[in-house]
């Protein structure tokens, strides 16, 4: 969890907006620190989450909530934390060699043209368990893996726009989804990382995009992020804001452009 | 031009409003269902991306009976069986019947929030047909519905924005408070006329414009602001009276050599200097062309 990014969004795990839905996005960058951040941030905060890894093992999460201070593998063992692990339940989908709960949901892999209706159950029966939990969140890294295995943007549109229906509408609970861009200037055809980055931003009411700087690499500066709040009182009303961040191992440091250590 | 349009909606219309990202146009999505229960019309609107608490957000709740929400946003493809109508239903004999099913005592008035699910899950030519047969069956007065458009092929957009009789496309300025609107409507003779406005929604679904000034007015107003004299209305003085810049020309720059400055600084000596040369014993004085291998 990141102090300072909960100043900057006005969060912090004993006060945060509930139904929210929170897009992370990068280019030519990498925002994964954010998805560690949100996962510490929600654990923190005692709610139910279902977490979606389908570019790391559990193992890479772990290590680094363990360094953020959070312990995956005693949330998990008390049903705090539903880890899906797309990697390793990977190999039995393709495989068919059990249908277990995990194979079902990655039913995907075998037929991309059925669509992710069998991801959006194990989301559902994951979150609309009964318990004494708080509230559920869901936390997806990433969706454009589920592009490229052959799933089409419109399928992935569905899906989100299921899991927030039920997550974010129904139980009042949160969604961070991390999705990866293309360059602005590539070729842009139906099924592209940035229309489904674009479908995205029409459905969420928080965006983060991580880019890397303008002018080049800096030591100092690991990038830039715009804080893109959505949805506000007014419709036309649209909040923009660009900070410079850099990752530490067990945080982040955000500033305002121009008022970083390497220039100031 | 934009409160006309929501003001008087046409027979037979079809009214497309097109947004981006960059701003969204369910604020004025909500006006026109607001401007519509006013008129005493009965409102159809099938939410398939939206709950209702965020579509009828801010609508007059005296009009609750005239508006019908047909949800389809829980669950548009029918995958958990809760839904009252999904996105396959949208053919014009299916929303024929559902508008009949709530006995309207006149032509109704369809929303469709959005199109892009819509074009997502079926072929455009047949959604552009059951538009066109939903705008001339009687059951329905006027469509409106929402397309974020760039979610689909320029093609696409295309297509269905020449289907529409009026195209309302929203668009960021640099004030946040506001967004400008650019409306097309063309009228059943082809006559196409196009307006841009700001626009905002309040809390209560109530749409202010104000006129956005055209290319023409701003060049003028620059004309008029050259003319106007910057330096009247001022506490102190801008100007030079005569003796004053008479005066100023008359000052000598402390720096500038001027001819008396440089004949005291610089006296001239007679003759020039020379330079000569005495070769010294240890010289090797070579006559030979350094040059001579040279091809040129």
């Amino acid at each position: 969890m990141f102090p300072e990014l909960n100043s900057l969004l006005n969060a912090s795990p004993d006060t945060f907006k509930p139904g929210d839905f929170i897009l992370l996005s990068d280019r030519q960058a990498d925002a994964s620190f954010l998805i560690h951040h949100y996962l510490s941030f929600y654990l923190r905060a005692g709610c139910k989450v279902c977490f979606l890894g389908l570019v790391q093992s559990f193992s890479h999460y772990s290590a680094v909530g363990q360094r953020l201070g959070v312990s995956l593998t005693q949330a998990r063992e008390k049903g705090q934390l539903v880890f899906l692990e797309g990697l390793k339940d990977s190999i039995g989908a393709i495989l068919k060699e059990d249908t277990s709960e995990g194979t079902q949901a990655l039913s995907y892999l075998r037929s991309p043209r059925a669509g992710l209706e069998g991801l959006f159950r194990f989301v559902e029966s994951s979150l609309c368990q009964s318990g004494d939990d708080g509230p559920p969140v869901l936390i997806i890294d990433d969706l454009s893996v589920l592009l490229s295995l052959g799933v089409s943007a419109g399928a992935i549109l569905d899906f989100t726009l299921y899991c927030r229906a039920t997550v974010c509408s129904e139980l009042q609970g949160n969604m961070v989804i991390l999705v990866r861009c293309e360059e602005e200037d590539a070729d842009d055809d139906e099924e592209g990382l940035n229309l489904l980055q674009r479908g995205l931003v029409h459905q969420c009411h928080l965006a983060l995009h991580v880019e890397g700087l303008p002018t080049g690499y800096c030591r100092d500066i690991h990038g830039q992020m715009e804080v893109w709040w959505r949805q506000g009182e007014n419709d036309a009303y649209n909040q923009r804001k660009i900070f410079q961040f850099k990752v530490h191992d067990k945080g982040a440091s955000f500033f305002t452009r121009g008022t970083s250590r390497a220039v100031l | 031009m934009l409160l006309e349009v929501l003001q008087a909606a046409e027979a037979g219309g079809f009214i497309l409003i097109q947004d981006s990202v960059q701003c969204c146009g369910r604020g004025i999505l909500r006006c026109c269902i607001n401007a519509a229960l006013k008129r005493d019309e009965d409102v159809h609107v099938l939410g398939f991306e939206s709950p209702e608490t965020e579509v009828c957000a801010g609508l007059d709740s005296s009009f609750a009976q005239k508006l019908h929400f047909h949800k389809g946003f829980p669950d548009p493809l029918g995958w958990r069986g809760k839904s009252s109508f999904t996105v396959q239903q949208f053919t014009s004999q299916h929303i024929t019947q559902l508008i009949r099913d709530s006995q309207p005592a006149k032509a109704s008035v369809l929303v469709v929030d959005s199109l892009s699910l819509v074009l997502r899950h079926h072929d455009p030519v047949i959604v552009c047909q059951s538009l066109q047969e939903l705008r001339k069956g009687g059951v329905v007065k006027t469509i409106i519905g929402l397309l974020h458009s760039d979610l689909h092929l320029q093609g696409i957009v295309g297509i269905v924005c020449h289907l529409a009789s009026t195209v309302i496309s929203v668009a960021p300025t640099n004030n946040e408070r506001h967004a400008v609107a650019t409306t097309t409507r063309r009228t059943k003779s082809g006559k196409v006329m196009q307006e841009e406005e700001y626009f905002s929604v309040s809390e209560d679904a109530t749409l202010s414009v104000q006129s956005k000034p055209r290319q023409h007015d701003r060049v003028e107003k620059e004309q008029d602001s050259a003319e106007v004299d910057p330096a009247s209305n001022l506490t102190f003085n801008l100007r030079l009276s005569e003796e004053e810049r008479r005066a100023k020309e008359k000052v000598a720059l402390p720096f500038v050599f001027s001819q008396e400055k440089k004949s005291a600084l610089l006296r001239p000596t007679p003759g020039s200097g020379r330079i000569m040369y005495e070769p010294d014993a240890n010289d090797d004085f070579d006559e030979e062309d350094p040059d001579d291998d040279l091809d040129v």
